[in-house]
């Protein structure tokens, strides 16, 4: 299993070295074709590819604890969250038409007014609807933890991070809350609980960072490890996306800063085959 | 038993009489199996856990404590083991196996309890 997380990360070297091939492209022309097939094609190919394993192996996770065991129920959540964000993918790739067999999108368009368009419903599966079921899991797990007393007291530096973060969230919120009055679809709706969510999952992700630490390098520790990267990622992704719409960023630091969701899909991957090499060393190894 | 019998005061004066009217008694097994049954329960016992070990713990119990540690490297990580231990105890099967448990699930601990135990 343990060459498994290997695979995850030589697949990701391979795929970015092909995608900084696009980016030189890009830089020395200007144009945009070949990095926009390079996201388009390859990348869709990439994310579905990483969470279809995420969720092959939460599942697989799941299945290696009783019905009664509390960690059954975190790999079920986890498992629910992988595979929201491939449905999320596989949903804006139909509807922006990007995937290779064919543009059913026209067929699928929703009639209703809850969702904008069907990428909007990717959006909200692959993003909201994902975050809630990966917090219910790590909320899951974080309470094993604390039973174990694993999790340390949080530094001043934790600290400060949490306050920037709820503070962010409310303000956050105090922008959007104001806008229900002009009736938005449901699906921008859902949307607007990306930042709390995270801000959640951000939280949560310190917690189980403080028990990583001190727990060290060993398998379990370094799957937890890989969700607290994902986690980190997704949030540094979140921002660069904000310093975009913001016009802090210049062309090709945007088109730099895309890159950086390639790395969280591999390390949402990582992490159940972690949990399954440490599950599977007990069958494999020898005591001497 | 009867339910009338149960009036009586002998049965409520001597708890242990129920038992001695169904049950029969160790009589039937022979010491030397209950001598057995009573050293491979007590080397067990010696094994998972440190209540009533003795001040210096056995070669086995050794053992047991260095792939235990071995395995909570793995597993967890090389500061795990100083985290969960209680000050001055060496770590046993019985306080290292809710851990591995909870993390593992439950049958992977039983198939890590086996491999610490193996040729012991």
């Amino acid at each position: 299993m343990l060459r498994l997380v290997r695979w995850i990360w030589i697949l990701l070297a391979l795929h970015l070295t092909l995608g900084m091939i696009a980016y030189a492209h890009f830089h020395v022309t200007g144009r945009y074709s070949l990095l926009g097939w390079y996201f388009g094609g390859l990348g869709t190919l990439f994310f579905l590819v990483m969470t279809a394993a995420e969720f092959c192996l939460a599942i697989m996770c799941r299945s290696c604890f009783d019905s009664d065991e509390p960690m059954r129920l975190a790999w079920g959540m986890i498992a629910c969250a992988a595979l929201a964000r491939l449905a999320g993918t596989l949903l804006r790739a139909i509807s922006d038409g990007h995937l290779p067999w064919g543009d059913w999108h026209r067929l699928l368009q929703p009639s209703g007014s809850l969702f904008v368009s069907l990428s909007q419903l990717g959006l909200v599966v692959g993003g909201p609807i994902s975050m809630a079921f990966l917090a219910v899991g790590l909320g899951r797990v974080l309470a094993i933890q604390r039973r174990f007393r694993l999790i340390g007291s949080l530094t001043r530096g934790d600290q400060a991070l949490l306050i920037l973060v709820v503070a962010f969230s409310i303000s956050q919120l105090a922008i959007n809350l104001p806008l229900l009055g002009k009736h938005p679809s449901l699906g921008t709706a859902v949307l607007w609980l990306s930042d709390p969510l995270l801000s959640l999952l951000l939280i949560e992700a310190i917690l189980v960072r403080r028990s990583v630490l001190r727990m060290g390098q060993g398998l379990v520790a370094k799957c937890w490890g890989m969700f607290v990267l994902a986690i980190l990622i997704t949030t540094a992704g979140d921002a660069g996306i904000w310093a975009d719409n913001h016009n802090f960023l210049s062309a090709s630091m945007t088109a730099l800063s895309w890159y950086i969701w390639f790395f969280a899909a591999a390390a949402f991957a990582s992490a159940p085959a972690y949990q399954l090499a440490a599950i599977s060393l007990t069958r494999e190894a020898h005591e001497h | 038993m009867k339910l009338l019998e149960r009036w009586k005061p002998r049965f409520w004066n001597d708890p242990l009489e129920s038992i001695r009217e169904t049950e029969s008694g160790p009589e039937g097994a022979t010491a030397a199996g209950l001598n057995d049954l009573q050293a491979r329960l007590n080397h067990w016992s010696h094994l998972w856990g440190q209540e009533g070990e003795p001040a210096l713990p056995s070669e086995a119990q050794e053992l047991v404590a260095r792939r235990l540690s071995r395995w909570m490297e793995r597993c967890f990580g090389q500061h795990a083991q100083g985290t969960l231990r209680s000050e001055g105890n060496r770590i046993s099967l019985a306080s290292s196996t809710p851990i591995f448990t909870a993390f593992l699930g439950r049958r992977a601990t039983r198939e890590l309890s086996r491999r610490v135990l193996q040729d012991i």
